[in-house]
């Protein structure tokens, strides 16, 4: 064989794979040059070492290495993929820390392990995960699968890319581009900018720094010392991420001022103004306001034109935290729940959630036009953002970013809109809230089970009441028993599986 | 129909589901990963499809793609201008969904036209190449798709986050410490600055740092603009970064950090912070370590070492020397994702502190997620810890990774990378014309895109006009790739 040629061990194509170089069931990294491989490498004349390291033969063994994704892939179709609706399959293989620590063998050692063990490992990290698919999954505001979002993520995986620079990432640069201008769409806006990051809590605060930034753009230079006490607003029923960016922006927890909600959960208009008031008597500088288009736990929807006309009357940035509430905007019955949010200055919607497009799927939509999430961001590193490419530089949106690398995360969400298309993700939503609506209707129906509110949204808050508290009085001792209950149901629950 | 008969059926059609998953993998499979590593492939072969890989039921109805002639396609890039690309890829989103066909037609084109990070010859950035049990685990965790907040929703993960962050702080010269995955190295190096904040102003978390004294913070001027964009997020301004002269190889001169340090306490600023770079982006330099701590321990200052890119010098015993005092550091980023090739993201944020720095600076204790009265043991439930609320599984890859190769294995592959910068430096010294850093470099590097041949970076570096910034982590690179680097940008400037 030329000893130029790259060394391959056998046909690529067609025919059964060729046998392993390596000791049958056995792969280690490397071993290509410590066992047989290496010997032939140094006995031909033209072996090239450097540093002890031969460099014109291969490292990895591509051959094991893709029948080992294939098997992988085995595995996911049969443990996983296969199993995603059989409701008879447990949700989850419960073990406490201890004993999964044991059963697991997570050591990571010296040497490396045989392709059959690293195999086995595969399925006993699948055995004893959550099976977030399961039709019986409902525990946090994602569950379920889409084939398409996941073939999607799985291109994305193999292409391994990075979306900062055309060059590097072109189709999903100019995905997320065409993603951000459709949700645009839908909230109502012309035109507007936007960028996928990793999760609602990173979209919140994107938008609160920038609406620091326009308020006062010296501050990103200069920083907060000596300025006026920055304050924003929001609901006490607000996701906790606003409180971990105020204090990650130094604008601290202390000066996120929370807003009374109503029984239903949604923010109070009046209490706003007499805050935003109060801050301004106080000599503190109010910059934003945040709403919220479905809370976490009771999935209430803040009145968004009333907040926007105290904000447009007080000059202040309207956020809107729709991360949960968003999808409903694709949903024609629904989307009046969100009514006003064109009139916001940001908004913040995932995807993976409702949508089921996989997990992070997180937009921060922008109203403005101007370049100001370029301005605020920016650092036009010379490295990766340099102005003298070979094409329009406009293109390289990753400036506008706090990650250098990131993911393509919009492109799942794409890939299934192209195969479902709108009507298919409103049935989607439509669905949602079809079987939220069915279940408030069989709690009603049965004993023992109380409703907190009438939801408008898909999270039904209820409680269990057991036989024995039923004939209880309503009173501190019953609704102390009842919340001990709800945890020894819950427990319950997850031992009977 | 009826809605409640509508509510007895799934909504989702598994079967057609099923179907257009085995399809769509047997595509990237040949197309992204057989392809995409190998140099050998022809451009303008007739594709064939291998033998079924998925065993047991007939193959689908899709039609047999594979024998139709697939048009050529050059290998690390296929260069097309924007608007081209945006007529190609059709990336409207209708009303209607579209038939399988067209979909995985679709998959093929996002294929075709993305670059090959994997390729041997891609060399733009700090990341590249492929490993086969990293991409299996990103298949499993994609497949799983869960949070790794709670031991309740993720219990593997977050029990393999632990021994996995572990090992890396082994690694560092720690034998506790804390630390969580981020994404991406510049978020691990903002975590870094807000917990030094927090650690010398704890009260800062609540009042803000509107009332603290003006901060300061020293960096090299070859440090990752991450530095900059923290400091800016963070609220302490890009004018309180300093940045500190280096020598003409690139590394932190300490005498300057003194200096620097001196100077901005006479101007009645708060120094709280030191980052130091092992591994800088552009020259791969490495900061003097200990005379860094010596400074820090000194000033009472926070010494935190942006490891994100030579972290994984740690794990070859012939080169770890070059991160020589990092065991003083407070707090450190490294990414696996860059020359362990590991797939992104992977960064890892790790701390020396044990006392639960972590979590005071950033807990939250939301009540609907971190419950206190769960039935296992909430210190598991380490998700409060960080910034964000849902948060991928980055752990898995890395974990399978090792599992796979052994820290001997990742060892060998760090000192493979070390070796190829070395043949070519001595290939480049040897070579006529690669002497001088070269105002052609944008040129050759529009020809080698628009020819798909490979990919490097390049830049201006201070006073230095621009030159090629090669790097090779990838493990599948051999000698001969090298050789045809250097016989491609001679082939490419030759007119010049």
């Amino acid at each position: 064989m030329d000893s130029s040629a790259r060394e391959r061990p056998g046909p690529r194509r067609g025919g059964a794979s060729p046998p392993l170089r390596s000791a049958p069931g056995s792969h280690r990294e490397g071993e290509m040059e410590d066992g047989i491989c290496k010997q032939e490498m140094l006995q031909k004349k033209n072996a090239v070492l450097v540093d002890g390291v031969v460099l014109n033969g291969p490292i990895m063994d591509s051959k094991a290495g893709e029948k080992f994704v294939e098997e992988a892939c085995n595995i996911i179709m049969e443990k996983v993929i296969q199993k995603a609706d059989d409701v008879t399959e447990k949700v989850c293989e419960w073990q406490d820390p201890e004993t999964l620590k044991q059963i697991l063998d997570l050591e990571m050692r010296d040497a490396g392990e045989s392709h059959q063990k690293l195999l086995q490992l595969c399925q006993d990290v699948i055995q004893y995960s959550v099976k977030t698919s399961h039709p019986r999954f409902f525990n946090q505001l994602y569950a379920g699968i889409d084939y398409y979002s996941l073939v999607a993520r799985f291109i994305t995986e193999a292409l391994n890319p990075s979306v900062y620079t055309y060059e590097v990432s072109p189709v999903f640069l100019l995905v997320e581009e065409a993603v951000i201008k459709k949700m645009i769409e839908f909230i109502g806006w012309e035109e507007g900018d936007g960028i996928f990051n990793p999760g609602g809590s990173v979209s919140n605060m994107y938008a609160m720094n920038l609406a620091r930034y326009k308020f006062c753009p010296e501050i990103k230079e200069k920083g907060l010392s000596g300025l006026p006490r920055l304050v924003l607003f929001t609901s006490e029923e607000c996701h906790y991420s606003m409180k971990k960016a105020a204090s990650f922006l130094g604008i601290g927890t202390e000066n996120v001022y929370f807003i009374k909600a109503d029984e239903r959960g949604k923010m109070i208009p009046e209490e706003l103004e007499k805050q935003v008031q109060r801050a301004r008597k106080e000599g503190s500088a109010p910059f934003l306001v945040c709403a919220t288009a479905g809370t976490t736990v009771l999935g209430a929807f803040d009145p968004l034109d009333k907040i926007a006309d105290i904000c447009e009357k007080h000059g202040l940035w309207l956020h809107v935290d729709a991360s949960w509430g968003g999808s409903a905007l694709i949903s024609r019955k629904h989307c009046r729940l969100l009514h006003g949010i064109h009139r916001a200055d940001s908004v913040a919607w995932n995807p993976h959630k409702m949508l089921l497009a996989g997990i992070q799927c997180c937009a921060l939509l922008v109203k403005d036009n101007s370049g100001l999430l370029k301005k605020c961001y920016s650092a036009k590193a010379a490295y990766l953002f340099q102005q003298d490419k070979f094409y329009d530089v406009s293109y390289d949106t990753g400036d506008k970013s706090i990650q250098c690398s990131r993911r393509p995360d919009a492109f799942k969400f794409w890939l299934m809109w192209k195969a479902l298309g709108t009507t298919g993700l409103e049935e989607r939503v439509n669905r949602a809230l079809a079987l939220a609506r069915y279940l408030v209707e069989e709690i009603k129906k049965r004993e023992g089970f109380q409703l907190l509110l009438e939801p408008e949204y898909a999270n039904v808050c209820f409680w269990y009441i057991p036989p024995s508290l039923r004939k209880m009085e309503d009173g501190p001792e019953f609704w102390q028993k009842l919340h001990q209950g709800q945890v020894w149901g819950y427990f319950a629950f997850w031992m009977l599986r | 129909m009826a809605e409640s008969s509508w509510l007895e059926r799934p909504g989702l059609d598994k079967a057609a589901g099923e179907e257009f998953l085995r399809e769509a993998f047997q595509v990237l499979l040949d197309e992204a990963v057989r392809k995409g590593t190998d140099v050998t492939e022809k451009v303008g072969e007739t594709r064939r499809p291998p033998a079924r890989w998925w065993g047991g039921t007939e193959r689908g109805s899709l039609p047999d793609r594979g024998r139709i002639p697939f048009p050529p396609s050059p290998q690390v890039c296929d260069w097309k201008e924007p608007q081209e690309l945006r007529e190609l890829l059709d990336l409207e989103l209708r009303s209607s969904g579209e038939l399988p066909e067209r979909l995985l037609e679709r998959c093929r084109d996002v294929i075709r036209y993305s670059v090959k990070t994997c390729h041997p010859r891609f060399f733009n950035q700090l990341f590249s190449g492929l490993d086969h049990h990293a991409l299996a685990g990103r298949l499993i965790t994609e497949t799983l798709n869960t949070s790794q907040y709670t031991y309740e929703i993720a219990p593997v993960f977050v029990l393999m986050e632990e021994v996995v962050l572990a090992k890396l702080r082994e690694l560092v010269g720690w034998s506790s410490g804390d630390g969580i995955f981020c994404p991406g190295g510049s978020i691990s190096n903002m975590y870094a600055m807000n917990v030094a904040r927090f650690h010398h102003f704890p009260e800062s978390r609540q009042k803000g740092s509107w009332a603290l004294p003006r901060l300061a913070l020293f960096t090299s001027r070859e440090s990752h603009y991450s530095i900059q964009k923290g400091a800016a997020f963070l609220g302490i301004g890009t004018d309180n970064v300093h940045l500190v002269g280096t020598d003409e190889r690139g590394k932190m001169i300490p005498e300057e950090l003194e200096k620097e340090i001196q100077r901005v306490k006479a101007e009645g600023a708060k120094p709280f912070f030191v980052c130091a770079t092992c591994g800088t982006t552009v020259l791969g330099a490495f900061d003097p370590l200990d005379g860094i701590a010596d400074i820090c321990q000194r000033h009472g200052l926070w010494f935190h070492v942006d490891a994100a890119w030579g972290g994984s010098a740690l794990l070859s015993s012939k080169h770890r020397h070059l991160l020589t005092g990092i065991e003083r550091a407070d707090s450190v980023a490294w990414n696996p994702h860059k020359m362990l090739t590991v797939g992104l993201q992977c960064s890892a944020f790790l701390l020396r502190d044990t006392s639960g720095l972590l979590q005071r600076c950033h807990g939250a204790g939301a009540t609907y997620l971190f419950q206190p009265d769960k039935f296992y043991d909430v210190t598991y439930d380490t998700g409060d810890k960080t910034l964000q609320c849902g948060r991928r599984v980055d752990c898995l890859k890395l974990w399978l990774l090792w599992k796979a190769a052994g820290t001997e294995g990742l060892a060998r592959r760090v000192e493979r990378a070390f070796a190829y910068t070395r043949y070519l430096a001595k290939e480049v010294k040897r070579r006529d014309g690669f002497q001088l850093v070269l105002e052609v470099a944008p040129a050759i590097k529009e020809r080698m895109m628009r020819k798909g041949s490979m990919m490097v970076g390049y830049q201006p570096h201070g006073a230095r006009v621009n030159f090629f910034r090669q790097i090779v982590t990838n493990p599948t690179v051999t000698k001969d790739d090298l050789d045809f680097f250097l016989d491609e940008i001679e082939r490419l400037g030759q007119d010049l």
